[in-house]
């Protein structure tokens, strides 16, 4: 059995090596480096709505990267790709020679930036999950692009152009909204999505309580139970709108007994402005709420 | 190296109502052709297995060389025992000499290869079963003769001092019976290895074996020298059927007779020719 | 007369030429597939060496920290998942046995699943935690399917095989089950690491990583006369002096072992541990000396050849791994199995 002693040894020489060449070096750069960057002249942006950011903030020029489906504003389309939102290209994004790159923070992403950071590139990992983060969020990015008045603009401005509406709308009773992700099977959005902000700030109220789930999954019975005044689907890709709203009429029309069936008020709308937590969150607002209260509208 | 056998008192029953073996005690003396003979059912392989220590006996004991056969390690025991068993094909086209090699297993060194003994004893292993021919040929390639072969000559490459044979002919033509009967006399005879075959013909075990064990499906056995244990009585009474015995020369034969044979055989009676009945 | 029987077995001469030949084959591999990528690079830049700032020398980055870390990964996880399929054919005896047999896919995907859903952020040694779940997961799940299999007493190959069909949809009703509750997003995520993918590590997970790996494969190598004996079923083998319990118990704990960090280092990539092993089989024969080293070299090559054919083929983007090794494996079997079945007899 000496071979087997020959082997434990071998084994643990090896891990020895391994933690003595490679283990502690391995730790991030300051990210600190990443706030004080000044203007950053070299931006990769891994997410379209990340890339809505920038693009508001005036850093056109300083993108240097984005993902695939980043076409907005038109100008981000002909940007150089970097891969996917879901499978960033390393090599892409190291080619590019970023000064920054700006991540979202989900695990894919968190550990591209953790890599990237220990090669050396500054990065920026942000969470956009509520409209409160939104404000944040561009004002870090502003910070770490050197843009921070620029940044406090817009948020300003977003936060104005909301408040203008809350005013508009007035204390009029909440109308009651479901909020159509996928109609088969049946997904609506529930009260824990940066959707439901959006509905709430356009003066409506989910008609679905609260759910464990944020995107659940519902039944007949709940429709039925959720007394809906008005149904949104937005539509996703570039389809003929009509031809969408001709197909959801059809649909709805087996649930007679909703007030929003009732009453002809089921909207399909463009999904870009409402899909993504971005710049466009007053127009994607703005939209809903032209969909609760038409009349506050007409002029 | 000798090979004694010696089984005292044994009993072992796979579930507690049926006992198979009950009682039995017999000795294999070192470089003794044993033949283990009796109706299906009387336990002629679970023996076998007893005797090289797959399983465990309930009562009694079996000793190979005056030890234990379950104080044996597991190494040790491949020393005394090789076993040739009824097996498929296996699933790896492995070759006629990595299979027979494979005996040598635990002589291999450190780094997992064969030494110059190993190959010595493949090749001599090869020749007297006459396989060498075939040797880098897949096992599948084989007739069913030649496989049995390979097999037995597997079984020679562990140089162990008792060979063990499950029905090794049972599925073999006239000429490959007696080829391997020729075969497994000549290991007997040149390398005195102890040799026990439990098998299902009578006449090749009182042509080629010393020894045989008779089991009775009751629990009833016979043990001793081929000559003096086989009667066509004895062998009527242990395999419930009627039997011819005949004499060719020195050696006796016993054939089953089925219904019409017997049949035809008291017409015949009336004339004047009588077999033994 | 004495040699001529002996022609066709291996020799440790033989092992080592063909082995070395191998490396060699696998080292240029490695040397080319280094200079492919999205980014076209050139080797005399990048030897210059790293710039002050990341930003300066991007092809060296790219080399160095990027396609190398990738390309060594590539090498680990393929030679560990042909040795484990290699292993597990022969203890189970069937020739269709992959390295996942024993629910260790539904295993990993059920621990990456939650460490996804529960949205843990905290890395252990710099693996994040999907990895570390999938790992505990698939792990576990062999100790599981080992345990409920020893149920049925004896080693039984049949109760093993059983015990791993039912843990195996178990686990996968469980993952369809979060998959049906969980938010989209964070589904999509697990369901992505899971088809298989190279993503660059840190050379020190690499480091430790090719050492429980290579350590596997050594050990494997030791045991490989005792997986040939236990070719010919369990009871022959212990008649033969074969110690069948310890080489069982060593050849399942490294193979689970190396499987579990594969896994957990790249996701599920198929095709490997089940078609790698037969290739080498059909052209070097059974015996397991051989047939571990060759099916690590091959199984390295392999997936290093398909990583980059995965991340190259359609630009920016990547396709999956498991994805690529199923396409480009399939045919190349194919002509395998129909130019050397004959030579082999199972193929009767």
């Amino acid at each position: 059995m000496n071979r087997w002693w020959w082997l434990t040894i071998g084994f643990v020489c090896w891990m020895a090596i391994g933690f003595a060449a490679f283990g502690g070096r391995e730790s991030r750069v300051d990210s600190e480096s990443a706030q004080t960057a000044g203007r950053a002249g070299r931006i990769v942006s891994l997410a379209p709505s990340l890339t809505e950011i920038l693009f508001a903030l005036g850093l056109d020029e300083e993108i240097v990267g984005v993902t695939l489906f980043s076409d907005y504003p038109p100008a981000a389309a002909k940007k150089p790709k970097v891969g996917s939102f879901w499978k960033p290209n390393i090599e892409a994004v190291v080619a590019a020679r970023p000064d920054l790159v700006i991540t979202l923070g989900f695990a894919q992403h968190r550990s591209l930036a953790d890599r990237l950071e220990r090669i050396g590139y500054n990065c920026l990992t942000v969470d956009v999950e509520k409209v409160s983060d939104l404000f944040r969020v561009i004002v870090e990015i502003g910070a770490a692009s050197g843009t921070q008045g620029r940044a406090e603009d817009l948020a300003g401005g977003i936060k104005n152009k909301l408040q203008a509406l809350s005013d508009l709308i007035g204390t009029e009773e909440k109308v009651r909204v479901l909020w159509i992700v996928q109609r088969q099977p049946l997904r609506v959005a529930g009260r824990d999505t940066f959707v439901n902000e959006m509905i709430e700030l356009a003066g409506g109220e989910n008609a679905i309580g609260p759910t464990i789930h944020k995107y659940p999954p519902i039944g007949a019975e709940q429709i039925i139970a959720s007394r809906a005044e008005v149904i949104i689907e937005p539509a996703m890709g570039q389809e003929d709108l009509n031809l969408q709203r001709r197909q959801a009429f059809k649909y709805w029309s087996k649930f007679g007994n909703l007030p929003a069936v009732g009453n002809d008020r089921i909207y399909v709308i463009s999904g870009d402005t409402v899909s993504r937590l971005g710049p466009r969150l007053y127009d994607g607002t703005e939209t809903i709420a032209r969909c609760l209260r038409p009349h506050l509208f007409e002029d | 190296m000798s090979g004694i056998i010696e089984v005292d008192n044994l009993s072992f029953a796979y579930t507690a109502d049926r006992e198979i073996l009950k009682n039995i005690s017999f000795r294999v003396d070192a470089g003794t052709f044993l033949a283990i003979a009796g109706p299906n059912g009387a336990g002629k392989s679970t023996l076998l297995n007893l005797l090289c220590g797959l399983l465990a006996p309930d009562s009694g004991t079996i000793k190979v060389d005056s030890m234990p056969v379950g104080s044996y390690s597991n190494e040790a025991l491949a020393e005394k025992f090789a076993v040739v068993r009824q097996e498929p094909v296996p699933a790896f086209g492995f070759s006629v000499i990595e299979m027979v090699l494979m005996a040598r297993t635990r002589y291999f060194g450190s780094m997992g290869f064969e030494s110059r003994q190993d190959r010595q004893a493949v090749n001599e292993a090869l020749e007297a079963t006459d396989t060498a021919q075939f040797a880098a040929r897949p096992l599948s390639s084989l007739s069913g003769g030649e496989r049995q072969r390979v097999f037995i000559a597997r079984a020679l490459a562990q140089s162990s001092s008792i060979l063990l044979l499950d029905e090794p002919t049972s599925f073999l033509d006239f000429k490959h019976q007696v080829a391997i009967y020729d075969l497994l006399k000549a290991a007997q005879l040149e390398k005195n290895k102890t040799i026990v075959t439990v098998t299902h013909d009578i006449n090749l075990a009182s042509q080629y074996c010393d020894q045989i064990l008779l089991l009775g499906a009751d629990g009833s056995y016979y043990t001793g020298n081929t000559r003096t244990v086989l009667s066509a009585d004895r062998i009527r009474k242990v395999f419930d059927v009627e039997i011819f015995e005949g004499k060719i020369g020195q050696e006796r034969f016993f054939i089953p007779l089925g219904k019409s044979t017997r049949e035809r055989g008291q017409s015949d009676n009336k004339k004047s020719q009588s077999p033994h009945l | 007369m004495k040699t001529e029987p002996m022609q066709g077995l291996l020799t440790p001469k033989k092992l080592i030429i063909r082995t070395g030949l191998g490396l060699t084959v696998l080292i240029m591999v490695m040397m080319a597939c280094a200079a492919v990528g999205t980014a076209s690079i050139s080797f005399r830049a990048a030897l210059e060496g790293p710039g002050e700032q990341a930003t300066v020398n991007p092809d060296y980055e790219i080399l160095v920290n990027v396609r190398l870390p990738r390309i060594l990964l590539a090498c680990l996880v393929g030679a560990a998942l042909a040795c484990s399929g290699v292993v597990f054919q022969a203890l189970l005896r069937n020739p269709l046995a992959d390295p996942y047999i024993l629910g260790i896919s539904s295993g990993a995907g059920l621990g990456a699943m939650i460490a996804v859903v529960a949205g843990f952020s905290w890395t252990l040694w710099g693996r994040s935690p999907i990895a570390v779940f999938a790992f505990i997961g698939a792990s576990g799940t062999v100790w599981l399917v080992w345990f409920v299999g020893r149920l049925t007493g004896r080693f039984h190959v049949t109760g093993l095989l059983l015990a791993g069909v039912v843990v195996n949809a178990f686990f996968s009703a469980v993952i369809m089950f979060i998959t049906s509750i969980a938010r989209a997003d964070k589904v999509y995520a697990t369901i992505f690491w899971l088809m298989g993918n190279m993503t660059a590590e840190g050379f020190f997970t690499i480091w430790i990583g090719a050492g429980f790996v290579l350590a596997g494969i050594v050990a494997l190598f030791f045991i490989a006369p005792q997986l040939n004996a236990l070719s010919l079923g369990p009871d022959n083998a212990v008649s033969m002096g074969v110690n069948v319990k310890k080489t069982r118990l060593i050849a399942f704990l490294v193979a689970s072992a190396i499987t579990a960090i594969a896994v957990s280092l790249s996701g599920l990539i198929g095709f490997v541990g089940l078609v790698v092993p037969h290739a080498v089989r059909l052209v070097f024969g059974p015996d397991h000396r051989q047939l571990l080293p060759l099916s690590a070299i091959v199984g390295a090559i392999f997936l290093i050849a398909t990583d980059t054919l995965a991340r190259v083929v359609i630009a920016p983007t990547e396709l999956p791994v498991g994805v690529v090794t199923a396409i480009v494996g399939g045919p190349v079997f194919l002509v395998l199995l129909v130019k050397y079945s004959r030579q082999v007899g199972w193929m009767k």
